[in-house]
């Protein structure tokens, strides 16, 4: 059975505090290098037309998209979608066509301009902000505990003297540990 | 012996449940009876002009069979107005707005006047023929397989009705059923008359 106090210390590394935010950053990196290597390859005109269909709403449907309803005017729009993917319209001129039709109000997910702009990209910048704020707080405070040596009083000095003074003496060692 | 004093409550307290309970059926009742009223007088629901973005736009196409065998062309028709009404014959306000229609179509029937076009809209040709002529309508109703044409005119569900001016231009979109008086009084209004 092993004795704590016989434990050699360990010599500082400096560098371990940072494993896991190194470890952090390598699990990062790597899943946004696989999220943007799986979207190399150009989609099917099937794939395409779907996806599309997720984001239109059925114009007679409450709050579903024309992929998951079987209204009439849903089985219409996946049939005129495709036959413009067939067409080679771009995603875009698609949304326009139906926009034109059935108002802005067709698409599930509001397009982005003007104000809306501010919809997607106030919460992202506001998380940068907030995580970069933190990181800042945390390197002050860490920076003002090691500038500032935490105060000891003689007595307390005294006492941490006196356990290694008898800790010294259990062991047989000579007193050569002094609190500074 | 009476149930109050088998439940052990007084004779009081017994009298005054029953007086509350009168109390809440006459009130329960007068509010039904209210509702009721209140439904049975209220006026048929009736079209409202909606605004959307082919309003100011070229009327779409609208071409193909009729309900009566024969061939139909939109642009055939410039240089008159044009009511374009989305119907199916199972859409109770379908129903609701025919005699209207009819009424309408009667009224305008001298040549160059205003003309009615129905779209079949997700419906099958031989039940949409018999509500047609079941209702005394006898205005051109195109066959529209696959929704194309309502699609084009960005229809969510009958009965949707367009007016179309001279030109081919949209100048008006409702949702609901029409009424001849709403009909004529948004065709002179169109026509700069109303």
């Amino acid at each position: 059975m092993s004795d704590p106090a016989h434990r050699p210390s360990r010599p500082w590394r400096p560098w371990v505090p940072w494993v896991p935010w190194v470890a952090l950053a390598i699990v990062v990196g790597v899943a946004l290098g696989l999220g943007a290597s799986r979207g190399g390859t150009a989609p099917t005109p099937t794939q395409r037309a779907d996806a599309i269909d997720a984001v239109i709403r059925c114009p007679s449907c409450e709050g579903i998209s024309v992929a998951d309803s079987s209204a009439s005017t849903a089985v219409a729009i996946r049939g005129a979608v495709a036959a413009r993917v067939r067409a080679g319209e771009s995603d875009a001129q698609i949304y326009a066509f139906l926009v034109s039709r059935y108002g802005p109000g067709i698409l599930l997910r509001p397009p982005v301009h003007g104000w809306t702009e501010w919809v997607w990209v106030v919460p992202p910048a506001a998380l940068a902000m907030a995580a970069a704020g933190l990181a800042v707080v945390l390197l002050r405070r860490r920076r003002r505990r090691r500038r500032r040596p935490v105060p000891v009083s003689a007595e307390d000095r005294a006492l941490v003297e006196r356990a290694l003074w008898e800790r010294s003496r259990h062991l047989g060692q000579p007193d050569a540990m002094r609190v500074r | 012996m009476t149930s109050a004093l088998v439940d052990g409550t007084s004779p009081g307290a017994e009298v005054h449940r029953r007086h509350t309970a009168k109390w809440v059926a006459g009130v329960a009742l007068v509010v039904g009876a209210a509702l009721v009223a209140l439904l049975a007088t209220r006026p048929p629901q009736t079209a409202t002009e909606v605004d959307t973005p082919l309003v100011g736009q070229t009327a779409p196409a609208i071409g193909g069979s009729t309900l009566g065998g024969g061939s139909f062309d939109l642009a055939a028709l410039r240089g008159r107005w044009v009511v374009v009404n989305f119907f199916a014959s199972w859409c109770p306000p379908c129903q609701q707005e025919q005699p209207d229609l009819v009424a309408f179509a009667y009224a305008h029937r001298t040549p160059g006047d205003a003309v009615l076009v129905g779209v079949v809209f997700d419906d099958s040709d031989s039940t949409a023929r018999a509500f047609m002529r079941s209702t005394g309508a006898s205005w051109p109703a195109v066959f529209d397989p696959g929704g194309q044409i309502a699609l084009d005119y960005g229809v969510r569900g009958p009965p949707e009705t367009f007016l179309v001016s001279p030109d081919g231009i949209v100048v008006a979109h409702f949702d609901g059923p029409m009424t001849e008086a709403s009909l004529d009084y948004w065709l002179a209004r169109a026509k700069g008359t109303g």
